[in-house]
């Protein structure tokens, strides 16, 4: 397999964020993964303490040039996640649009990520430029239910919202919508999230086809940073292996960010010791030990086609 | 294993040189790898052109910073490679000194980046910072014949000379010295180059013994680079794994970086055609496609115990 990713995040010394946590994954299963780093920090932001150093807008632009001046601008997949600059965002865009009009079959994956639980936690001035340039270029976009809503203006309380707020995304640009968590009650019980995707497909037979699936998938009770990032570079892998198959390429997806976490949450109990709630540090996602999980996860949760 | 790696190198955004070369195949074998990247560059020198940024040596200690105000500065291994910059070289002699009082097992892999082929290839002040400051710091370090010659000021014209180079570097610090590759005359003809290595070590008595070994390895008709970070990676984990068994560690080592080319060169010959020389971006090493490789290298030669 011959595919390259160009992926543009954060870089932590320490722990699993940003194209820490995209990387290895994709790596492992023999995607190759050139990474620009928007900044490098000690560790992610959710520690005591953190510092280290931002890429400007232009320097960004400088390595971009590097590699362009030596002909070798062509990819496959772009990806890129959390950022907080808009000038950089408005970089990255143009650098898409070239790329993509090196290659027109370049995939664009993108989180929009502006915040959560009701708040928005980058600044504000990002929405816009998220809403009117960044998604109508990306071809996978990996919102969640609050950054979905702050997309299209539309409130999310129903299934059929759900589904509504994934057909205004596609209209705005991306052909592939997932929902990567929500708070609509789960038919599973309380203990589940529900999440749902949505993939305009073009079948071999020539038909237009928008293929829709529901997702319950247990909740756990820890917070953990990096996840929407793997989450994000994992469905990259799995709908470029299942590129008609929506339903598989996400049930791969959230099986593998279920291992993952699970592993995760057992090194972390056992680190902090009974009774006691883990730090940021013993936290941080059991990446390379779930190495045999992301090569080939366990189905263990089942999609629902609506 | 819970092992973690502090490596302080280079990151390109394509290609395998410095951290890039190094990262992967550790945390293929399961290693933490914390990375601190010295610069960021779009690509390799040897390319036509590079753009990119580098770190200053306050930068790297600001790093460094983060990590100790969190209480995450405990590592088992550190590893350093190319490095142009001396105060830069002095900031990770003092940090290397400053783990080492929190982990006094810590084993610093050391790469003494200064030339081959009789020059110099860093500015010439890095030589007495090497000498003085960070040989004897290290546990681990890999020269290559002009290294260990200009390290020593001594002259190697046969394997008798590589011997006692080995001990004299002994003498300066580290307990184990892989002189890479050097001139020497190969028993097994011109097609072959002649590596050494050297390991001191306490026996089960308490005595104090020395294992040496030399290597005949197949040269290769190419410039690679990344092919030394790869290897003071592999020689990493490979002595972790098989500590006081220098001669199966090297045999491992050596292995990988053979498969690894080889597989390459096989790729660069194809992608650039036939009777065509291979551009600096055609012979990147295939490494995500080498995992397997990595992972469990089947052992293609034979180290001479001596």
């Amino acid at each position: 397999m011959e595919c390259r990713v160009l992926s543009i995040q954060s870089h932590v010394v320490r722990g699993y964020v940003g194209n820490k946590s995209a990387s290895f994954p994709l790596q492992v299963l023999g995607f190759e993964v050139d990474s620009i780093n928007s900044v490098q920090f000690s560790n992610h932001t959710g520690y005591s303490h953190w510092k280290g150093q931002v890429l400007t807008a232009d320097e960004l632009h400088v390595l971009y040039e590097g590699i362009k001046l030596n002909n070798v601008n062509h990819y496959d997949y772009v990806l890129t996640g959390y950022t907080r600059d808009t000038s950089f965002l408005e970089m990255v865009v143009d650098i898409v649009q070239e790329l993509k009009r090196a290659n027109p079959n370049l995939v664009y994956v993108c989180d929009p990520v502006l915040g959560d639980h009701g708040s928005m936690y980058v600044p504000q001035n990002l929405h816009p430029v998220y809403k009117n340039k960044v998604v109508p270029v990306a071809d996978i976009i990996t919102p969640n239910q609050f950054e979905a809503e702050l997309l299209t203006g539309k409130n999310i309380s129903t299934e059929k919202d759900a589904v509504e707020v994934m057909d205004l995304l596609h209209k705005m640009g991306p052909d592939t919508v997932v929902i990567t968590s929500s708070d609509l009650p789960p038919r599973l019980g309380d203990r589940f999230l529900v999440s749902f995707g949505s993939r305009r497909i073009l079948m071999p037979d020539g038909t237009r086809t928008t293929q829709r699936i529901r997702i319950e998938v247990p909740k756990v009770d820890a917070v953990f940073v990096g996840t929407g990032d793997l989450f994000a570079a994992m469905l990259l892998a799995w709908t470029h292996h299942y590129p008609t198959d929506l339903k598989t390429a996400c049930e791969k997806t959230f099986s593998v960010m279920h291992h993952v976490i699970q592993r995760t949450i057992s090194y972390a109990h056992e680190m902090a010791g009974p009774g006691r709630r883990p730090s940021p540090a013993q936290l941080e996602l059991r990446m390379v030990q779930s190495k045999a999980d992301i090569e080939d996860p366990a189905i263990v949760m089942e999609a629902t086609v609506l | 294993m819970d092992c973690r790696v502090l490596s302080v190198q280079s990151h390109v955004v394509r290609g395998y040189v410095g951290n890039k070369s190094a990262s992967f195949p550790l945390q293929v074998l399961g290693f933490e790898v914390d990375t601190i990247n010295s610069v960021q560059f779009s690509n390799h020198t040897g390319y036509e052109h590079w753009k990119g940024q580098v770190l200053t040596a306050d930068e790297l200690h600001v790093l460094y910073e983060g990590i100790k105000l969190n209480n995450v500065n405990q590592y088992d291994y550190v590893l350093t490679g190319y490095s142009r910059d001396d105060s830069f070289l002095d900031t990770v002699v003092d940090i290397v000194q400053e783990l080492k009082s929190a982990n006094p097992s810590l084993v610093y892999v050391c790469d003494p980046v200064l030339g081959d082929n009789g020059a110099m290839y860093v500015p010439e002040n890095l030589l007495p910072i090497y000498r003085d400051k960070v040989v004897p710091a290290a546990d681990i370090i890999t020269p290559n014949q002009f290294e260990a010659e200009l390290l020593t000021g001594r002259h190697i014209s046969s394997e008798r000379d590589a011997v006692e180079v080995m001990n004299l570097l002994h003498s300066m610090g580290p307990d184990t010295v892989v002189i890479t590759s050097s001139d020497l005359p190969s028993p097994l003809g011109d097609q072959y180059l002649v590596a050494l290595g050297s390991q001191k070590r306490v026996s089960a008595d308490g005595t104090m013994v020395t294992q040496q070994i030399r290597m005949d390895i197949p040269k290769v008709d190419a410039v690679f680079v990344g092919t030394g970070d790869l290897f003071a990676a592999m020689l990493l984990a490979w002595t972790h794994l098989h500590p006081n068994e220098l001669k199966m560690a090297c045999e491992k080592t050596v292995s990988v970086l053979h498969h690894v080319i080889k597989r390459t060169i096989t790729f660069a010959k194809e992608v650039a055609g036939p009777n065509r020389k291979p551009s600096p971006a055609q012979l990147e090493l295939r490494m995500v496609q080498s995992k397997a490789d990595i992972e469990d290298p089947a052992i293609v030669l034979n180290a001479v115990v001596l």
